[in-house]
């Protein structure tokens, strides 16, 4: 049974560090503002410029809705749409940064032992880490997706806001955001108790974003489209993968294995 | 290997060092056969902070720490000491229910080690062998931190860290991130959170390690601060003066528990036989040589002052060394044995370093 209080007490220090740590806060807060501006400005670009006939015929053929934006919309629309990945990888990219932060600062100052010297259990412990590092990944990806679609809504009008605002996004951010968020934590944690340096455990962990990457490079190749089904389904396989995860590694945040095992 | 001897030391009330009670003078010597006296005879357990029955801590095929059995009574100072690697800060992980024990039994303020570890946890206060702070945070949010950590209520939590960074003369930096400190006041708030939740233990892992000689006696003066307050202190250290300067007892580990007792009982058991008699007038070929024909005395050599004299057993043969000088007509003004220092006696009894283990 997890005690709220001491819960709580974790999560209110690791938010009184973070804020205190400028360079983690930068590479918070800085790639959200890229990834709201960059489609922004990007489909002021594209738009009123057609897309080449054979793309935007595989593009109405997998989202029919699409046939009744004009031409120059519907270049905006797909410039869009490589976008809704990135917005994924701000839930992927933000908590492994803080949970490799924290768990790795822990190590280097020493502070883990005095700590797990007190009557803590260490599934609040880590539940307090979890929680700091999972919930700035989900609103940061929630807080970039409303501004960039009020922006849409306000700079490029109803059509492109509906594209911006439809299930496949809907689910994507709410869904498989929060999803990645937690495999991110995991993920995180599992590598930090491994390493002793923040960007190794960054670059290890990033392996998270290696199946983003893949689907971006094939949505921009114009070979498939995700719907909200599809991110529905993959939310949920992302959860299943990140639980599995929460349980294989759980021994490895035991009190002992802390002290003994952890390098 | 023995050290270069220091200048003779006068041998110490055997319950100056606590108050403890004085073993019989001649059971001294039988005792260096390496066992472990209990502190008295049978003390009850609620006499008793910590109690370990062949307490032991194995990592894969290396015991850490075996065999362990000791008692501790409350508002005692204990040192433990030993080299690099000789299970002082497994003892204290285990001590604190930090890890489980691979064999035996321990029960640290009558709470069972293992069965009651989050009770043990809430009634032992550990500075660990690094200060471990948060360096972003200052000094007030760091004990804050902890205090949340030990359940301790709001005002509770206000009150002892003001009385504690006022004692420990933090109070005006309270509001500073401590990674400003120096190491000394970075221990000293270290050892502020390790009393916040008033812990009726607390074991203090090398307190003065890697500190400056004025950081160091900073520390030193802060725990002597805590020997009166009543409560049961486990010191880690390698320094032997400080050791021996704030225990009521010392234990020698390697692995095992070697060797116990008071500072000045074992400086008075590992002493060699030398005795040294100070005189009124200085000593005559003719006293020297009445005196090497006395029972039990080995050699008699004259100093400034007087003369000293090795005895086969100091205990047993002084008695008979005074009547010789009595009867030689000799005006005695003091007869003192020579002690050994701490130092000489952890390197008697640690012997010779193991694998894996450095020197003190």
């Amino acid at each position: 049974m997890m005690r709220i209080a001491w819960i709580a007490a974790v999560l209110e220090r690791e938010v009184a560090e973070l804020l205190r740590n400028r360079l983690l806060l930068l590479s918070i807060l800085g790639p959200p503002i890229v990834i709201v501006l960059g489609p922004v400005l990007l489909g002021k670009l594209v738009a009123g410029r057609p897309l080449p006939a054979g793309l935007a015929a595989s593009l109405v053929a997998g989202r029919p809705e699409w046939a009744l934006l004009d031409p120059g919309d519907l270049a905006a629309a797909y410039s869009f749409q490589q976008f809704l990945l990135f917005f994924l990888m701000l839930p992927a990219f933000i908590p492994l940064s803080i949970a490799t932060f924290s768990i790795i600062g822990e190590k280097q100052s020493r502070t883990l032992e005095a700590v797990l010297a007190t009557p803590i259990r260490t599934a609040e412990l880590l539940a307090g880490k979890a929680i700091a590092a999972a919930v700035p990944g989900i609103a940061g990806g929630l807080i970039a997706y409303l501004g960039f679609a009020g922006l849409v809504r306000a700079l490029y009008g109803p059509a492109l806001f509906a594209i911006v605002s439809a299930p496949d996004w809907l689910a994507a951010t709410f869904l498989l955001g929060p999803a990645i968020a937690l495999l991110s934590v995991v993920l995180g944690v599992l590598v930090s108790s491994r390493v002793n340096d923040p960007r190794t455990a960054q670059q290890v962990g990033a392996v998270i974003v290696v199946p983003l990457v893949g689907a971006v490079i094939a949505q921009a190749a114009g070979r498939f489209l995700v719907d909200a089904t599809g991110y529905g389904l993959a939310a949920g396989a992302v959860l299943l993968i990140a639980l599995a995860g929460l349980r294989a590694g759980s021994w490895l945040f035991a009190r002992e294995a802390i002290l003994t095992r952890w390098r | 290997m023995r050290r270069p001897r220091r200048p003779p030391a006068p041998v110490p009330d055997a319950t100056d060092a606590g108050g403890l009670p004085a073993a019989p003078a001649a059971g001294a010597f039988a005792r260096r056969a390496w066992q472990t006296p209990p502190v008295n005879p049978s003390p009850s357990s609620a006499d008793l902070a910590v109690r370990t029955e062949g307490l032991g801590r194995r990592f894969g095929e290396r015991w850490a720490v075996r065999d362990l059995s000791l008692e501790l009574r409350r508002g005692e100072v204990f040192g433990l000491l030993g080299p690099n690697g000789a299970g002082k800060t497994t003892t204290i992980r285990l001590l604190s229910a930090l890890i489980g024990p691979s064999a035996g039994r321990a029960w640290v303020d009558g709470l069972d080690l293992v069965g009651e570890a989050d009770g043990v946890r809430s009634r032992v206060g550990v500075l660990t062998e690094a200060p471990g702070l948060y360096e972003k945070l200052s000094a007030i949010r760091n004990l804050d931190f902890f205090g949340k950590l030990q359940g301790l209520p709001t005002a509770v939590r206000a009150e002892r860290i003001e009385r504690f960074l006022r004692l420990f003369d933090l109070w005006d930096r309270r509001h500073e991130p401590t990674g400003t400190f120096s190491k000394g006041m970075k221990q000293k708030l270290a050892i502020a959170r390790a009393l916040l939740h008033d812990p009726p233990v607390l074991f203090l892992d090398e307190p003065t390690a890697a500190l400056d000689p004025e950081a160091a006696a900073v520390v030193r003066d802060a725990i002597a601060t805590l020997r009166g307050q009543g409560r049961t202190i486990v010191l880690c250290t390698h320094v032997l003066p400080e050791a021996e300067r704030l225990c009521d007892r010392i234990g020698f580990l390697r692995t095992t528990l070697l060797r116990v007792d008071t500072p000045a009982r074992l400086r008075t058991a590992h002493a060699d036989g030398r005795v040294h008699v100070r005189l009124a007038a200085r000593a005559g070929p003719d006293l020297l040589a009445a005196l090497r024909t006395a029972p039990g005395v080995a050699a008699v050599e004259a100093a400034a002052d007087g003369l000293v004299a090795e005895l086969r057993e100091a205990e047993s043969d002084t008695p008979a060394l005074v009547r010789a000088l009595v009867a030689a007509g000799a005006a005695i003004l003091e007869v003192r044995r020579e002690a050994a220092t701490l130092e000489d006696v952890y390197f008697e009894v640690m012997g010779a370093p193991a694998d894996g283990e450095a020197a003190a």
